[in-house]
């Protein structure tokens, strides 16, 4: 057993891993750092993100704004010191990034350029044209290139932590290319293994984004946080789920139904923006939630347009002219060509709501420490507060390097103060790992992997989607147990050891159905409507007095989790009504009036 | 131990057969044997020149060979294919920037074109004046 | 009415138990959207669990399922079965690559080259955050962002004999990537990465064939990066040549 030693493990090696590796190595060149992914680093889903990062630049905007928009835009279910935190931090680290190399889109003066995004009242979504995921990452992989104390375990697959003696000790890899195992024994370890979006059958998210750090935490006591609120894209590509960034909504696109009518303003985002103007916070800048429940409205009402890959609605840039499409979202262009053959510069792209991002996720503090000393978590992967029951557009890759940075520093901290246990129990831990995945490889089951994952996928969309009811739920948990009752006696024809990929899909389709599991039944039991969970079955409002609370899931072998609930850090901005559009700046008057 | 075995293909001597665009290549980088070839027929003849007039008289009969001309032929098609190659390929390694705008790749390759005719001209010029 | 059914071939190697790669054939339903992706997934969740391939972001921005088809190399998520149907299409593994198994590669040479052109900013002097950021115009960023879109899928290496015939060659990626650093108007380190541009394995190993440019699914155009540093690296030949040490 090849037993290696590291100061600091980092499990996932996407915008969070990656910033945390580079924030140990700057700090504390003398630790060691672990960097292990399953892929190399920079297919990591990072890279997909298109519309930007948030962070304050205009004199006209301040803090006190990006926190107001983000903790209404989380329907108050955000902790406000993390939101504080975060706020504080957001424009130092994209400032951080543009010194290590970062293209982002300038003004003509040279300065920063920022874009406008749904649900924030000024602009200040710092964008690379429409690749800003893309740029983030391979800035943040060039750059951690540059130090000695990173080691990178590229195409290593975490096959579970090691915990024991109340902390986390390390990590069990898989060397997919060797296919033998590898032992990381860890004085403290990051999670930085982004989403679960592959629990759905119609996402935005790339193949390997499949909850494995959640479920890792989750399956060694750390609870998953808030795992009902997962938020549906307003505008990915029918079929393929392919995400058309909200930046094209920045830019000035529009949404119409089949009668070519700008919808939105029936839901309470009017009055109607002229084409060719954006307001923020208005009509297609509202917040995601609204959109994609907006959309499910329209479909009701017959007012969706049918296409052989589903029902869509039109998202038009064509008034935006062909200069300023290929300027600044040229990505959009060339994806929209190539997977549903329309120009946007000529047609209007079919569009339709699809899973992109989990809220939820490992529980943290503010500092990204979980319950289990010495673990942390960042990015998509953790729960630290930030999004609530929606997250607004661009705050995530900011969060990335924000947190990541904080993670970086807190872990480095604990390593420091921590020394390594004695390797016989890392040993023995590790070999009843070891133990398992091989009983997993031999195993002679005869369950077809890739039917329970299209049944997964389906049953999610179902029961857990955009509106949601106590009886389609229930279906979903009870559809889900039987199929992790099947994932017990799983096919899996291929025993190699040299990439075998069939055997890396099986335990990913492990980590899915714990991360589904925790899903649906943090929703069944959160009986209000907020922010990206919505019920129509008698729980339509928002229930502060019961339910301003954040959810817990605790892993329970063999049984369904246990669900738990914590208290909402609320410092400053007290719960009130989420409104958008015109309602919007009638509160904020009449706020006016009342301290005028 | 390692179960890994990773497998090295061989690039078989005749590549540049598999693929129109390899084939295309080595015949632009082909076309120089030829042009090299020419280029030492006009210095053998510089060379005779200066051997006095019988030498060159007889240079010159060489040339009217029906191989000789076929071979000046061929020594044209590959001249022009080498030229027309080449300057498709010449915006690759111009850095031209207008108002903070690279220049297109079109106005590069026509301004070879533009150059080549003008040097063309002035050489005919040149010949016909003596 | 009967389904319409394409033929697949895929280069089969699984290196616990085949000495040499061989093709195997694969028949699936012909759809007009599928990409050769979503048929290498169907063939996998269908029909043969044992078949191995890289991907994830199925957007053509993530650089994983780089592979050769029909002897081109391709982004396997950027094309479509109908732009082959009806004939038969064959899959292999990225050429001048070393096969791991199936259609994955070994991808480490590669992984080396990018990291050895120092791919990242050094700055003539250390500038705090707090000063904000570095000025740039758009201007400046346009002399260098085409060469930063690369997503490092491999294909200009598989495409580029140079490389083939000798495996030293630093390469189209690399030294695109170069070109991306030396060209950023924050960066002060070109004359340290011109060392790389100048050696005998740089810019020097390349003969203009110019189907690394022609190959690369993000217009990245390396060809051109690698001819404009034969500018560069002979104008510093030159001046180097009439320096007095």
């Amino acid at each position: 057993m090849e037993i290696i030693k590291t100061d600091v493990a980092i499990i996932g090696a996407g915008g969070g891993g990656l910033r945390a590796a580079i924030a140990v190595a700057e700090s504390h060149p003398d630790l060691e750092v672990a960097l292990i992914s399953k892929v190399y680093p920079m297919r990591s889903h990072t890279v997909a993100a298109e519309g930007g990062a948030a962070g304050v630049v205009q004199d006209h905007d301040s803090l006190e704004n990006h926190f107001n928009d983000t903790v209404s835009g989380g329907d108050w279910l955000c902790d406000q010191n993390t939101v504080q935190y975060f706020v504080e931090n957001a424009t130092r680290q994209l400032t951080q990034l543009e010194h290590w190399g970062c293209p982002w889109s300038r003004k003509e003066d040279g300065k920063i350029n920022v874009r406008a995004f749904g649900g924030m009242k000024i602009e200040r979504t710092w964008f690379a044209a429409d690749k800003s995921g893309f740029h983030m990452l391979h800035t943040l992989f060039q750059t951690s290139i540059k130090y000695p104390s990173i080691r990178r375990f590229d195409e290593h697959f975490c096959l579970d932590l090691l915990s024991f003696d109340g902390k986390v000790q390390g990590a069990v890899l898989l060397d997919i290319a060797e296919g033998t195992t590898k032992v990381i024994q860890a004085k403290t370890v990051i999670m930085a293994t982004g989403g679960a979006g592959r629990v759905y059958s119609y996402n935005t998210n790339g193949g390997i984004v499949t909850g494995d750090g959640m479920s890792m935490c989750y399956r060694h006591g750390v609870p998953l946080r808030d795992m009902e609120f997962v938020q549906y894209h307003p505008t990915g590509l029918p079929g393929c789920g392919i995400l058309m960034t909200e930046g094209c909504r920045g830019e000035g696109g529009i949404l119409v139904n089949k009668d070519g009518y700008r919808y939105l303003q029936d839901y309470g985002l009017g009055p109607e923006v002229p084409v060719g103007q954006t307001k923020n916070k208005y009509m297609e800048l509202g917040p995601r939630d609204r959109l994609s429940q907006c959309f499910w409205q329209e479909q009701q009402k017959g007012n969706t347009i049918e296409t052989k890959r589903g029902d869509v609605v039109h998202l038009d840039l064509r008034h935006l002219g062909e200069e300023k499409i290929n300027e600044r979202l040229p990505f959009i262009r060339e994806l929209s060509k190539a997977y549903v053959g329309v120009d946007p510069v000529n047609e209007p792209i079919p569009v339709r709501p699809t899973v992109h991002y989990t809220m939820g996720g490992i529980e943290t503090d503010a500092n990204t420490a979980t319950r289990l000393p010495g673990l942390y978590a960042v990015g998509e992967c953790a729960s630290n507060g930030l999004h609530g029951a929606n997250r607004l557009g661009s705050n995530s890759l900011t969060e990335l390097v924000v947190f990541g940075e904080t993670a970086g520093q807190q872990a480095a901290q604990f390593a420091i103060d921590t020394k390594h246990v004695a390797v016989a129990k890392v040993r023995q831990a590790a070999q009843e790992v070891m133990d398992r995945t091989h009983a997993l490889l031999h195993s002679e089951g005869t369950e077809s992997m890739s039917a329970i994952r299209k049944e997964m996928g389906d049953t999610m969309e179902q029961g857990v989607g955009i509106y949601r009811t106590e009886a389609s739920m229930q279906q979903t948990i009870d559809k889900l147990a039987e199929l992790k009752q099947r994932y017990q006696n799983i096919a899996i024809k291929d025993k190699s050891s040299v990439f075998n990929t069939e055997f890396l899909y099986a335990i990913e389709l492990g980590y899915l159905l714990d991360t589904a599991e925790a899903m649906a039944h943090s929703a069944i039991l959160r009986k209000e409507s907020r922010g990206s969970h919505q019920r129509i079955d008698g729980f339509e409002k928002r229930d502060d007095e019961n339910y301003l609370k954040h959810s817990l899931a605790f892993y329970q072998a063999g049984n369904a989790p246990q669900i738990d609930y914590s208290e909402v850090v609320i410092t400053t901005s007290q719960p009130a009504e989420r409104v958008y559009g015109a309602a919007a700046e009638a509160k904020t008057d009449d706020a006016e009036v009342k301290h005028g | 131990m390692s179960k890994r075995k990773p497998y090295e293909r061989e690039l078989p001597t005749d590549w540049w057969l598999k693929h129109a665009f390899y084939t295309k290549y080595m015949i632009r980088e082909g076309s120089s044997i030829l042009i090299t070839l020419y280029s030492l027929i006009l210095a053998w003849g510089v060379f005779r020149l200066s051997q006095g007039p019988e030498a060159w008289q007889a240079w010159l009969d060489c040339l009217t060979h029906p191989l000789s001309i076929l071979l000046h032929l061929a020594v044209l098609v590959l001249a022009l294919y080498h030229t027309i190659t080449w300057f498709s390929l010449a915006p690759k390694a111009a850095d031209l920037w207008i108002k903070g705008k690279k220049l297109e790749d079109k106005p590069i390759v026509i301004g070879h074109y533009v150059a080549l005719a003008i040097t063309t001209i002035v050489a005919l010029i040149i010949v016909a004046a003596y | 009415m009967a389904e319409t059914l394409i033929d697949i071939d895929i280069l089969r190697y699984r290196p616990e138990e085949d000495d040499a790669p061989h093709l195997q054939t694969y028949q699936i339903p012909f759809d007009d959207e599928m990409s050769i992706l979503e048929a290498l997934q169907y063939i996998k969740d269908e029909l043969d669990s044992t078949v191995s391939f890289r991907w994830s972001c199925r957007m053509a921005i993530c650089g994983s399922c780089g592979m050769m088809v029909n002897g081109e190399p391709k982004l396997g998520c950027k094309v479509f079965l109908r732009d082959y149907f009806p004939n038969k299409i064959t899959l292999e593994p990225l050429a001048n690559f070393p096969i791991e198994r199936d259609l994955v590669v070994v991808m480490d040479d590669f992984i080396e080259k990018l990291e050895s052109i120092k791919p990242y900013i050094i700055p003539a002097q250390e500038k705090s955050i707090d000063d904000g950021e570095y000025i740039q115009t758009p201007e400046q960023m346009a002399k260098y962002k085409q060469f930063s879109m690369c997503i490092n899928c491999g294909l200009c290496y598989a495409a580029c004999p140079q490389y083939a015939l000798n495996k030293e060659f630093t390469g189209p990626a690399a030294l695109s990537l170069l070109a991306r650093y030396n060209r950023d108007s924050r960066d002060a380190g070109g004359a340290e990465r011109m060392k790389i541009v100048n050696a005998e394995e740089g810019v020097w190993g390349c003969t203009f064939v110019g189907y690394c440019s022609k190959v690369c699914p993000k217009g990245v155009d390396p060809a051109a990066a690698i001819q404009l540093f034969k500018v560069e690296s002979a104008k510093d030949y030159l001046i180097a040549m009439f320096k007095p040490d």
